[in-house]
């Protein structure tokens, strides 16, 4: 996690800018704790999501061999299952930096221009959550009146997660940037090697 | 200077519609001198059908073939189409569609954002499967049939005793070579072009879906042409529908005997009727959910 | 300019640090824009891009796989192998390779069984006087069966990306052999190595414990049967035996191995959901990326390009895997399968090679890039495990190497490597 030094500006350090740099430090912690437990809950609404997905595929077969009836809903909630643990995941993946990134090229260079660049690239994430939220809020609204088949529910659900996602990726980004104000430089990717996945 | 259109179209290259639609290209570009061109993507490469209508309506794209069966979610009025056995045959079908009846679903499309110019032929859907030839409805009783997503169609073969089975495109081939599900339904070349004939040996034709489809441009993109060039889209759409359907019906030809010629069995329905009334109630659910469209039906089936 | 631009954002974003999955949604959202497409098409890319049947049974096989490893299968699969295969000079070398064959079976995916496997074989190698270099190497390179031996999430990908008409079990049949014969040329590597460097052999427990080994690896190796032999025998869907096989995996960790506490289950759930969202979200950022490749008709002119600087097939494959290990050293599989197979695939089916021999070819290119620096995701997570500097690693992994080039090069010039098998099951 960003949170790794606990004393620093914190205390509010004497001098004129000092009880901004409090105030500054103050919120970016309070935003790590809220972000880290959005992160915590959007983990495990998706694991619920996996776990009721893998249930239903199991209802599915069931239905077909022993009911023979093959229950038609299980396909088209199994799709908004995965857009749900898809958004919700990479979202926390944020927070929790477990994306995959390049670092060969900003590995050796001045912790100075390293700084600069992951700015950047939280900057750019956070234009990217911000992008999502709003276009994707504009395509739940021109989806809502069409229908998914077989369940009748809106199209516009789908899209929902999307949305959502967007709204989190932008605080989780602008979270870090905070973080890194108050703590410096560190790391995009902090997670233990064998979390990777490929 | 010229506007350049993007039209997008699921089939392959040399499929009926794939070379229809490159005529249409063609004529758009002849009657309008130049002033607008079209660049087919064929093969669905930007998308589904679902998401192709989308873009259509968005603006994204200008022009689309589609099919009017996924387009019931969309656009209620089109859903009539995909009732089981609404239609006697393909004339009866082009009848309809050049009827009060056709107005009628014609208004609906443009209310949401599509225009459509010319309407092409899909054939007809007919029953296959792995088990015994299907004559009168008590034969789909027990038998696992794959349908495309649509409560009509799960309700259709529902209707028959049977058990509908949506299942992605993909997946089908397999499930049927395995016994997965014991058959599916579809048109000739569709039956002969994904291999479905070779693990599942009975065609039985049944003719219960005959789904239209259309050249359809995006509202937005239809304004902004004058009326001299909308007069030469709307004719190079018809002279490309000509040429579709011929083409569709010597494919559908050559599929058939290509398919019989292999061994399948084959089989008409000598008496339809059974097979009509099995579906009245899914005709009494659908109005019964949908009782804006019960006048809709009622000018469709008034089309002799 | 357009292309440009989607191209160059997407290079700025990897060389600036940003996930591999934005860059590419990133550059593709701004030449969406650029072209004065509206925006939320680019939303819909992202959604369409994901909600496709074929994709649901990725979650299952990362589940089955997260699992089968939490319940603690690979440590039996470990046992099983040594007293198989342990006998040999340099037995664990040898061991650690038949593991990842077997372990292949259950996982879908190369860094998983590096971390399965690695965890366990590395430390003991160590300890039993094997250099941790060798210990390492062995491990990464002979993880990429994990990708090649059914069942695999990333030929699945590979059949998305092709447009979806390839059909899934051929693909996971496809890849037995060749992921064999992969198999063999890295034991073969491994015994090499070995022996020149003096590495001793593991005693052989008896014929009882062999079979007590056996019989107790069992039940773990029956994922695979269930999986594969549900797709094959057609019990079940490839998505349906996804499911079944992690069902069948939480069930027999949980009552057969009595291992699968509430506490692990948890964490591979969770795990399962990570890895599930890195790939769903690369999927996603990727189609939207494809579909702006499409606009600026790459594929097709990518087919001009190569036809032009060669019309001999041989030099169109050398090139395309000699761009694929380029483009591996340097980038993430699962993206570079979804950015390479619309763009190459037309070339190759142009020069008549089967489109899952290409498959093939492509998976086992990309294995090899993810155990190469700088960027191999199995070589950071097993240098990491081994607690050894990618650099001194690198300096003997080459026998390794030379012998998934071997593989490598079998399976692109000779067909029937990859083709056999599906088409004897056809
Ligand atoms: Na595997
Ligand atoms: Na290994």
């Amino acid at each position: 996690m960003a949170d790794k030094d606990d004393g620093g500006g914190a205390a509010g350090a004497a001098g004129d800018d000092g009880g901004e740099q409090g105030t500054v430090a103050r919120l970016s912690r309070a935003v790590t704790l809220v972000n880290d437990f959005l992160a915590t809950v959007c983990m495990n609404l998706a694991g619920i999501g996996l776990v009721i997905l893998t249930v239903i595929f199991g209802w599915l077969v069931f239905g077909r061999y022993v009911l023979n009836s093959t229950p038609t809903w299980v396909e088209q909630i199994s799709l908004l299952l995965v857009v749900f643990i898809a958004f919700l995941g990479a979202s926390a993946g944020i927070q929790e930096k477990t994306h995959l990134n390049v670092d060969v090229m900003t590995m050796r260079m001045p912790r100075r221009i390293k700084a600069f660049l992951h700015a950047v690239v939280y900057l750019t994430l956070a234009g990217f959550g911000i992008f999502l939220a709003v276009y994707g809020f504009k395509l739940v609204q021109f989806k809502w009146g069409s229908l998914i088949p077989l369940i009748g529910w809106s199209e516009g659900i789908r899209v929902l997660p999307l949305f959502f996602g967007g709204v989190l990726i932008t605080l989780f980004s602008l979270g870090h940037l905070l973080a890194m104000s108050r703590s410096g430089w560190d790391k995009i990717t902090g997670i233990e090697p064998d979390e990777l996945g490929d | 200077d010229a506007k350049e259109w993007r039209a997008w179209n699921i089939h392959v290259e040399g499929y009926p519609n794939t070379v229809a639609m490159d005529k249409f290209a063609e004529l758009v570009k002849d009657k309008t001198g130049g002033s607008l061109e079209i660049t087919n993507y064929h093969g669905g490469v930007l998308g589904n059908q679902p998401d192709a209508i989308e873009q259509v309506r968005i603006g994204a794209l200008e022009v689309g073939n589609f099919n009017l069966g996924p387009m019931g979610t969309v656009i209620p009025e089109t859903n009539v189409v995909s009732l089981p056995f609404i239609f006697k045959d393909l004339p009866h079908m082009h009848r309809v569609l050049g009827s009060e009846a056709g107005e009628v679903i014609k208004q609906g499309m443009m209310e949401k954002g599509l225009v459509p110019l010319a309407w092409y032929d899909s054939g007809a859907r007919s029953f296959y499967n792995s088990k015994k030839p299907i004559t009168q409805p008590s034969d789909v009783s027990g038998m696992k049939i794959r349908v495309m997503n649509n409560e009509l169609f799960t309700g259709m073969v529902g209707a028959l005793g049977g058990d509908g089975s949506p299942m992605a495109f993909s997946e089908v081939y397999q499930a049927l070579k395995t016994g997965v599900v014991d058959g599916a339904e579809n048109n000739w070349p569709s039956f002969e072009s994904t291999g479905h004939f070779e693990v599942a040996g009975y065609y039985s034709l049944t003719q219960h879906l005959i789904i239209p489809e259309c050249v359809c441009i995006s509202k937005t993109a239809w304004d902004t042409l004058s009326d001299a060039e909308k007069k030469a889209v709307e004719e190079a759409a018809v002279e490309s529908a000509t040429l579709q359907q011929e083409l569709w019906a010597k494919r559908s030809e050559q599929s058939k005997q290509k398919v019989i010629d292999s061994g399948v069995n084959y089989n008409e329905i000598a008496d339809k009727a059974a097979f009509q009334d099995a579906m009245k109630p899914v005709y009494a659910k659908y109005i019964e959910a949908n009782p804006a469209q019960a006048d809709l039906i009622a000018k469709m089936q008034a089309v002799e | 300019m357009g292309l440009a631009l989607l191209l160059g954002l997407f290079a700025l974003g990897v060389l600036i640090g940003l996930p591999v999955a934005f860059c590419l949604g990133v550059a593709a959202v701004i030449t969406v824009a650029y072209e004065g497409l509206p925006l939320v098409i680019a939303v819909q890319r992202l959604v369409s891009g994901i909600s496709m049947f074929s994709l649901l049974a990725i979650p299952f096989f990362i589940f089955a796989g997260e699992l089968m490893f939490h319940g603690g299968i690979a440590g039996h699969l470990v046992r099983f192998a040594s007293s198989l295969v342990g006998r040999v000079r340099g037995g664990l070398g040898v061991v650690n390779v038949f593991s990842s064959m077997l372990f292949g079976g259950i996982s879908g995916s190369a860094v998983a069984d590096v971390s399965a496997l690695g965890s366990i074989l590395i430390p003991v190698m160590k300890e039993k006087g094997y250099s941790d270099d060798y210990a390492v190497n062995v491990t990464v390179t002979s993880s990429i069966a994990g990708i090649m031996i059914p069942p695999s999430h990333n030929m699945i990908l590979f059949a998305v990306a092709a447009g979806g008409g390839i059909s899934i079990s051929k693909l996971f049949l496809a890849g037995v052999v060749p992921g064999v014969i992969m198999c063999v040329c890295l034991a073969l590597a491994a015994y090499v190595v070995a022996v020149r460097r003096g590495y001793k052999s593991e005693p052989f427990p008896g014929m009882r414990n062999l079979f007590i080994h056996a019989v107790v690896a069992l039940p773990g190796l029956f994922t695979a049967v269930i999986i594969v032999g549900g797709v094959l025998s057609g019990i079940f869907t490839v998505t349906e035996s996804g499911a079944f096989g992690a069902i069948y995996a939480a069930v027999v960790t949980l009552i057969g191995y009595r291992t699968l506490t509430y506490e692990k289950f948890k964490t591979a759930v969770i795990r399962s959901v990570r890895t599930t969202a890195m790939v769903m979200i690369l999927v996603a950022c990727a189609s939207l990326y494809a579909y702006m490749l499409t606009f600026y008709r790459v594929p097709s002119q990518m087919i001009d390009f190569m036809m032009g600087i060669s019309e001999n097939p041989i030099a169109i494959l050398l090139m395309i895997n000699l761009m694929l290990i380029v483009l591996g050293m340097i980038m993430d599989m699962a993206a570079l399968i979804l950015i390479c197979t619309p763009i190459f695939l037309p070339v190759v089916m142009a020069i008549g090679m089967d489109p899952i021999q290409f498959g093939m070819v492509l998976m086992m290119n990309l294995g090899l890039g993810l155990c190469t620096p700088p960027v191999g995701a199995c070589l950071f997570v097993g240098c990491a495990i081994g607690k050894v500097r990618m650099e001194k690693t690198v300096k003997t992994i080459w026998p390794f190497y030379a012998a998934i080039l071997a593989a490598l090069l079998l399976t692109t010039f000779v067909p029937a490597v990859s083709l056999t098998l599906p088409n004897l099951w056809q």
